[in-house]
């Protein structure tokens, strides 16, 4: 997706990213307004009309139960964008107070607060999050819980390395030295300055959370049946491969499209916080930019 | 009794890190003792790397020394034991080399001056506004300005702003780290010029770090030499050319001087 739009002139790729806005905003607005728009009850087993193709009745069919498949996708999206609003608000939380907590105080706390973070890091992060459900069980809070932990680790080391570079700044020395305490030193200083860059990981990162809801869902260990969710329908989908691949066709493209729509706009919103400010080339603002998009393709 | 004393000061620079490296790290500062009298400027004058700026980070509190003692206006700037509150805080203030980096990019100038007035006394907004147009119009820049960001200025008016920041808290001291250095010649003079006329006015001290040998000459009473972290002579202003330290007399060939 990123190098489709770098090919793209400046104009068309501001038409490239007003065009994304406006479709992620569709799917959104289509998710919170699933019960007005979706012509059948989600969840509704009905084997008379099993396995259906589309219909003026059941416009994308049904599936081996005979649930509309339509309104399986539509809550499907309240479900998939609910769970990774949830879970990567909560890390940004989480991890601006630890990050914010290690690269402030330094020494001992950011050693202990740091040497955690890296027994986390030392394994992929799906499959410790899996390791964590297996002992949880199954189930969508499980899931939420284990991603947060997993998560939140990458979020505080970033928001650690933020800070880090920030306390170097000359204008902070400055500050310290007029007499600013560390209260207003974080309020008008610092948080002011980490947010941009953690805004443009946010946007990357709701995409990958999706993923990961979807993939844990798909293998059984996440968002649990009759709740429509796309990985989880992909996986109930499978066995009718060959006589119905639109069941795992059309979750999977919602997947494909909402996590590519997510990344033009993410992309698009780092670009633009990298270039736009005349004072990056007078000022040298600290890279804090380059260390943000750094450190999210590490992260994969 | 002496403004600010500086007695025997060293500091070397750790590798931090839970594994050291085990090679001898070489000193910043060692052995170093001044002493700089109230209402005169003293002038730090070194090559780079000869420690320059970590003796004016020891004297704006910011790095205590290894060994040795500072003291400002006769009380100790690094006390032993418990934190007492520092009421030397306020009456040491700096201006930066590179006026840019030295100001949040975000505020406006109005902002960036007034933030240690906020940090100390209670001015409602208007009384604010004055003070700060008065400080403006004292470094030679329009009352107007205050509603600027840093990226509407030039480096040199925002060197001005640094200036007015130092010295909004009327402080006794003011440690000038290369302040003119990244400034073009007929700038240079304007703000040192200032920084003469507002040294009168006020009756500041200035502690001028520098590697240029006409600023220095411009602007200090006294010179000491630095050199590899220690101060190798120390003569009065007037006298600094007639010197015979021959690293004086290559800073000054190096300049044109001679
Ligand atoms: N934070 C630091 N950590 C480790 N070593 C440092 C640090 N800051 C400075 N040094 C070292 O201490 C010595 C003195 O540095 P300092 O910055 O005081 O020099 P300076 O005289 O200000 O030079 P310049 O004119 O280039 O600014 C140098 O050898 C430098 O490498
Ligand atoms: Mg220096």
């Amino acid at each position: 997706m990123n190098v489709l739009l770098r090919v793209l002139s400046p104009a068309r790729r501001r038409w490239a990213l007003i065009l994304a806005l406006a479709l992620l905003l569709a799917i959104v607005v289509c998710g919170l307004l699933a019960p007005y728009l979706a012509p059948h009850d989600p969840n509704l087993v009905d084997f008379a009309h099993k396995l259906e193709g589309p219909s003026s009745d059941y416009p994308l069919g049904t599936d081996q139960l005979g649930r509309c498949l339509l309104s399986r996708l539509l809550y499907g999206t309240q479900v998939s964008l609910g769970l990774a609003l949830l879970i990567v608000s909560s890390c940004l939380v989480l991890g601006l107070a630890i990050g914010f907590l290690a690269g402030y105080a330094g020494g001992i706390v950011d050693s202990l607060v740091m040497r955690a973070c890296d027994a986390i890091l030392a394994f992929p992060s799906l499959i410790l999050a899996i390791s964590l459900i297996a002992v949880w069980g199954a189930g969508w809070k499980q899931m939420a819980v284990a991603l947060i932990i997993v998560q939140t680790v990458y979020y505080a080391r970033f928001v650690r390395g933020l800070v880090n570079q920030l306390k170097q700044q000359t204008y902070i020395v400055a500050a310290r030295v007029s007499g600013t305490s560390p209260f207003r030193m974080m309020s008008r200083h610092i948080v002011p300055n980490l947010l941009p860059p953690l805004l443009v990981v946010v946007s990357l990162e709701i995409g990958w959370v999706i993923m990961d809801i979807s993939a844990l869902s798909f293998v059984g260990l996440g968002v649990q049946a009759p709740m429509a969710e796309w990985g989880a329908m992909i996986n109930e989908g499978k066995s009718f491969i060959r006589s119905h691949p639109r069941l795992m066709i059309a979750p999977g493209a919602m997947i494909f499209i909402l996590v590519a729509l997510l990344n033009v706009v993410g992309d698009a919103v780092g670009e633009r916080k990298g270039a736009g400010s005349p004072l990056r080339k007078k000022a040298k603002t600290s890279g804090l930019l380059e260390t943000a998009n750094k450190e999210v393709s590490h992260e994969r | 009794m002496s403004l600010l004393v500086a007695e025997r000061l060293s500091k070397t620079y750790h590798a931090s890190g839970w594994f050291r490296r085990q090679t001898a790290e070489g000193s910043a500062i060692s052995n170093l003792s001044f002493t700089l009298e109230e209402g005169t400027c003293l002038g730090i004058l070194g090559e780079s790397g000869a420690g320059k700026s970590t003796l004016g980070r020891m004297v704006l509190g910011l790095l205590p020394p290894d060994e040795g003692r500072l003291t400002f206006r006769g009380e100790d700037l690094y006390p032993k034991g418990r934190r007492t509150r520092r009421s030397w805080r306020r009456d040491i203030q700096v201006v930066f080399q590179d006026s840019y980096s030295a100001v949040n990019p975000r505020m406006t100038i109005r902002q960036i001056i007034s933030e240690p007035l906020r940090n100390y006394e209670r001015q409602s907004a208007q009384e604010e506004r004055r003070t700060v147009a008065e400080l403006l119009e004292l470094v030679g820049l329009a009352a107007d300005d205050m509603l600027k960001r840093p990226s509407q200025m030039s480096g040199g008016q925002l060197q001005r702003v640094n200036i007015a920041r130092a010295i909004a808290l009327k402080p006794k001291l003011i440690v000038l780290d290369e302040p003119v250095s990244s400034l073009d010649m007929i700038v240079q003079k304007q703000i040192l010029h200032h920084l003469r006329a507002l040294k009168e006015k006020y009756g500041l001290s200035y502690l001028l770090i520098s590697h240029d040998v006409m600023a220095v000459h411009y602007l200090a009473d006294r010179v000491a030499l630095l050199e590899k972290g220690t101060l190798v002579d120390t003569v009065d202003a007037s006298e600094m050319f007639e010197s015979g330290h021959p690293t004086f007399r290559a800073m000054m060939q190096a300049a044109g001087v001679e």
